[in-house]
């Protein structure tokens, strides 16, 4: 099937992911829930603006200075929003499982979302644009786009996209 | 306050050593399924090592990056390396074969054919340099 794709940078969906692992990691070892809240948040921000939610570090700091090179794919961008928008929903529900207590459950939602950035970011997979195609599969509204041709679905586009 | 951040440094630190682990043993299974299709590559092995470099026309990083790197490692390494530039485009059965599940991807492979090193993401040069100095 032939559909329109975007120009979706990865550099800086993969900023945006190790930024979030980092600030994930520091609050675990630090012990601060509220550390986890601001990334909750930041990923909320982020999905409401369709945007990475730190992807303001690479567009104004990483990539001017050349410290970061563009990675520029044919992709959908609607799985990668899907993916922070459900790593936004963990992020939440963890914090507030910290804020009220449960620290096992709070950290290992935390955890969780590390585990699955860090996929994405070193291992090229991201397991929210899995769920998203999965579900496209169903015809759910809002979920209608399919993988870019000849790409697994989640996987980081590889082979050359039909436009 | 100070020993409990040590403590969950030290678990912090173990996760990532679990997740890191992880990562090595899928590469690991890379590693052994480009050894299991060394001859869709070659019908007779080089009898030097060889660099195997997955790429595609709209990588960025590949061009930018790897390619240069690649051309530096050739350039120093000469007719002691043998480089298979293969465009993931053209030979998708070729890289889904070898497992490659981003570019660019690069295998160095021994001069008995066994694969030794996979690198996904790009490898600059002087790894590459590195990991060919103990085939």
């Amino acid at each position: 099937m032939t559909q329109t794709l975007q120009k979706v940078d990865h550099s800086a969906l993969k900023t945006n992911q190790i930024i979030i692992i980092s600030l994930n990691v520091l609050a675990f070892i630090l012990n601060l829930p509220i550390l986890a809240a601001f990334v909750a948040v930041m990923m909320g921000i982020g999905s409401a603006l369709k945007i990475p939610g730190f992807g303001f570090v690479y567009k104004n700091i990483l990539k001017p200075r050349g410290w970061m090179k563009p990675d520029v794919l044919n992709d959908n961008p609607e799985p990668h929003r899907f993916a922070q928008f459900l790593g936004f929903l963990f992020m939440t529900a963890g914090s507030i499982a910290l804020f009220v207590g449960a620290s096992v459950l709070g950290w290992s939602l935390v955890w969780l979302v590390v585990a699955l950035a860090a996929l994405n970011a070193f291992g090229g997979f991201c397991v929210g644009c899995a769920v998203y195609y999965w579900l496209s599969r169903f015809n759910l509204p809002g979920f209608t786009k399919q993988p870019p041709a000849g790409t697994f679905p989640g996987m980081k586009p590889k082979i050359g996209a039909s436009l | 306050m100070n020993s409990e951040i040590v403590l969950r440094f030290g678990l912090a630190i173990v996760i990532i050593g679990l997740g890191a682990f992880a990562y090595w043993l899928i590469n690991q299974r890379l590693l052994v399924r480009a050894s299991n299709n060394i001859f869709k590559l070659f019908k007779k092995l080089p009898n030097k090592p060889v660099l195997v470099y997955f790429t595609t026309p709209d990588c960025t990083p590949c061009k930018t990056v790897q390619r240069p790197a690649i051309d530096r490692v050739s350039s120093l390494m000469g007719e002691k390396l043998q480089v298979i530039e293969i465009d993931a485009t053209e030979r998708p059965d070729l890289a889904k074969t070898w497992g490659v599940m981003s570019v660019p991807t690069t295998f160095l492979l021994d001069a008995r054919g066994e694969a030794r090193y996979v690198n996904n993401g790009v490898a600059r040069a002087e790894k590459l340099l590195e990991q060919i100095q103990t085939l």
